[in-house]
């Protein structure tokens, strides 16, 4: 692992240590030690089953860890959950809902299951659904709820009870670029007030816009972590990402002779 | 075609067991017993019809037949998940045509437990009804056609549905379909109330005349003649596979290219009642489960059946010909209600589904678990508390003495408190996953179809122990009993919370796995 992070200067919003999770003989997340500091909109990267989704999970008290620790503001989130829960939001990989709520029901049910007053929780879901450019659908059931309007109204959920870090998975995934820029453009503002944001990603020119954080995962472990600029090292990130994760240089050549259009 | 699908499920049904922890392989362990019990039975017992007059082997097997058919119809429809066969729809990309996949989905069909079992009860019936030498020859036959009309029937009606239920108008439809299904099989445990009066024999002889006319009744009726007129029920009977056979494959060839969902979208209408329930967790899970109790077709359907359930009970009572005691006559179809609807909590997760991470990302200790169930338990007796009402005096004026409606409300309410109890534990120690659209043919994930089973039967049995000291004495004429009844049932309610959050908190993240396996 490569710690390339001025990550001691600031105080660390996330921080795991030897996190592991095996499922049956494959080993998912093989000990992975993530360092997020506060404030910084971070992209967890990595090929598909890098183990991003696990370690999210793992982290937001949603998949118990075999062995490690995972640390949100410094308090373990398998020994204090009540401390690391009230503080965290989660949107969960794939679009698991409430689907027979509307969006506003939804909304309104996550804030006062959090516990907040009902009025507080009505004016923020207004706001939300507004500057989420949901007013219109608020009332429609989230089983009729399109792509991009789903990880809306999740983040808009995750975001209710005004956490101090909020957990992506893959929050831009199949996504169309209106939504995506509200999302962009909401993460933002959270950001800038010095709230955390991990999110996961496989779209390399997204983390390279968004992220001054990046952590690169790859066959469970983490290969690199560090600020943007010094991760990239003068390539793309794209490039860094690809020798980092050791694809194979030339898959031209051998095999698949067959493929492509050619007299027969 | 037919043993690649055929190996196709067998391996479906290995797969899931290799992932499985010990409750699933403990699951399809009682699958398979209970499939075993069944057909081994049925075998034994059929067979001793041979010992039984020919009248009385005849109209067995043709009641035997017909209740078979039906079973086959309705069970994946609504019963345990008893059956994990393939969804038409996933394999609508492959290039297969509409009867190879036919001859596939049908080899798929039978193989499995059930159509085991079901042919070890056929076999019964072939050893038991049929007579002669040409009797059992014809009885083969006949014993292969009922089978063959069984899966047919069976898939027809699953595939049929299962477009039907791509919008959400059809699955509102179906909810009261399935209401007439479950109404249907009580139609021959009605005709045989009203000849109460009868001997058995002339019953069973009554009953047979009539459905010997149906085709299952035909083949058993063609496997105890074996003469002349059972090559013609044969032929019908091979007609009639034959027919839906077409009907399911030309269903098939409509269902791989019908479009998912109809996007036709309506809002909600946004709800004054929630602001009569309390703040806090409590009144955020009531409201959520109280919307869905509207919403959602599965968790309706249950509802319905917990309507029909006492309405056929008190219609049964009344027709009995021996009346009832008062009491007893709005205790039974109430406490039936109870019962139905406390044990429909026994996955009270599972309707939430792969959403109830939304929950477990804010529960931070098992008091917050304890209060999300109360909540559950709130909206169920928010809901419930009207209909027990309606059917206690319902039952009391039925039975002729109204001043029994009191007691039937007490001593059902104590009843559903200790469903709701029982429930709550079983929901934490059991859970499993609903099938995200009931077009597919079973209640459960694959592979999760015996741990329903397990979670049901576990449910209802400790549920009637742990009734027995409010229902015996009430049985046994004791009214005044039924005043203890509600306190002893928000006590086991508030026992079964405590007990289930205890064992659910730690568990968590295994909970929230196994209600939100893919389907």
């Amino acid at each position: 692992m490569t710690d390339m992070g001025d990550g001691a200067a600031r105080p660390e919003a996330v921080r795991t240590y030897g996190l592991v999770k095996r499922f049956g003989a494959q080993m998912a997340v093989a000990g992975v030690d993530l360092a997020v500091p506060k404030g910084s909109f971070a992209g967890l990267v990595g090929p598909n089953g890098a183990g991003k989704t696990t370690t999210l999970s793992m982290i937001t008290g949603l998949l118990r860890p075999d062995a490690g620790v995972a640390t949100v503001g410094g308090v373990d989130v398998w020994r204090d959950p009540v401390k690391v829960k009230s503080r965290v939001g989660v949107l969960p990989e794939g679009l698991r809902l409430f689907e027979r709520l509307s969006g506003r029901e939804l909304l309104i049910y996550n804030g006062r299951l959090r516990g907040l007053p009902r009025d507080e929780v009505a004016r923020r879901a207004e706001e939300l659904l507004t500057v989420m450019d949901l007013a219109g659908s608020a009332d429609k059931l989230v089983v009729d709820y399109s792509t991009g309007m789903r990880k809306k109204i999740g983040l808009a959920a995750a975001l209710l009870h005004n956490p101090e870090v909020l957990f992506l998975d893959e929050p831009f995934e199949g996504v169309d670029p209106v939504s995506a820029n509200t999302l962009i453009e909401v993460l933002r503002r959270y950001t800038a007030s010095g709230s955390t944001v991990v999110f996961s990603s496989h779209v390399m020119e997204l983390v390279d816009r968004l992220c001054d954080w990046v952590s690169v995962m790859s066959g469970g472990h983490i290969v690199a972590q560090g600020p943007t600029p010094q991760v990239r090292g003068g390539l793309t990130l794209n490039e860094a990402f690809l020798r980092l994760v050791g694809a194979r240089e030339d898959t031209g050549g051998e095999g698949l002779s067959w493929l492509g259009s050619s007299p027969v | 075609m037919a043993w690649l699908f055929a190996g196709l499920k067998l391996r479906l049904v290995a797969g899931n067991l290799r992932g499985g922890g010990l409750t699933r392989i403990a699951g399809f362990v009682v699958t398979v017993l209970a499939a075993l019990v069944v057909g081994g039975g049925g075998l034994a017992v059929l067979s001793l019809l041979r010992l039984a007059p020919a009248d009385v082997a005849a109209g067995a097997g043709v009641l035997v037949f017909t209740l078979v058919a039906v079973v086959w119809v309705v069970g994946p429809l609504m019963a345990f998940g008893v059956d994990d066969t393939l969804d038409p729809s996933r394999l609508a990309l492959f290039p297969l045509t509409a009867r190879q996949m036919a001859v596939g989905m049908f080899a798929a069909s039978a193989t499995g437990p059930w159509p085991f079992a079901t042919l070890l009860l056929l076999t019964g019936a072939v050893i038991g009804v049929a007579r002669g030498p040409g009797g059992v020859l014809i009885g083969v036959v006949a014993a292969v056609l009922q089978f063959a009309l069984c899966v047919v029937a069976s898939r027809a009606v699953t595939t049929a549905l299962s477009r039907l239920l791509r919008t959400r108008r059809g699955r509102d439809l179906l909810a009261v379909g399935v209401l007439l299904l479950i109404l249907a099989p009580q139609i021959p445990n009605l005709l045989l109330q009203r000849g109460a009066g009868d001997a058995p024999r002339e019953m069973l002889a009554r009953l047979a005349g009539t459905l010997r006319w149906t085709p299952p009744g035909m083949a058993a009726h063609a496997m105890a003649d074996g003469g002349l007129v059972a090559f013609a029920e044969l032929a019908v009977v091979a007609l009639v596979v034959v027919v839906l056979g077409a009907v399911w494959i030309a269903t098939l060839r409509r269902v791989m290219v019908t479009a998912d969902a109809s996007t036709q979208v309506g809002s909600v209408r946004r709800s004054r009642f929630d602001a009569l329930l309390p703040g806090g967790v409590i009144g955020a899970v009531a409201a959520k489960e109280l919307k869905y109790l509207r919403r959602e077709p599965r968790g309706r359907l249950g509802w319905m059946t917990a309507v029909a359930v006492p309405v056929i009970t008190m219609f049964s009572l009344a027709n009995s010909g021996a009346p009832l005691p008062g009491l007893l006559a709005a205790l039974i179809p109430a406490g039936a209600a109870a019962l139905m609807i406390g044990l429909q909590g026994a996955n009270a997760f599972g309707l939430d589904g792969r959403a109830l991470w939304m929950n477990a990302v804010v529960h931070a200790s098992e008091r917050d678990l304890r209060t999300d169930l109360a909540g559950r338990h709130l909206a169920v007796s928010v809901a419930a508390a009207p209909l027990l009402l309606i059917i206690s005096v319902a039952g009391a004026l039925a039975g002729g003495d109204a001043s029994s409606a009191v007691p039937a409300l007490l001593g059902s309410a104590g009843l559903l408190g200790t469903a709701l109890g029982v429930s709550a534990v079983i929901s934490v120690v059991l859970p499993y996953t609903f099938p995200e659209r009931i077009n597919s043919f079973t209640s459960a994930a694959p592979g999760q179809g015996g741990v329903a089973l397990a979670g049901a039967v576990a449910a209802l049995l400790a549920t009637s122990v742990l009734a027995v000291p409010v229902t015996l004495p009430a049985f046994l004429g004791a009214t005044w009993v039924t005043l203890l009844a509600v306190p002893y049932g928000l006590l086991v309610a508030a026992g079964g919370r405590r007990l289930a959050a205890m064992i659910g908190y730690p568990r968590l993240p295994e909970l929230m796995a196994a209600v939100s396996r893919p389907t």
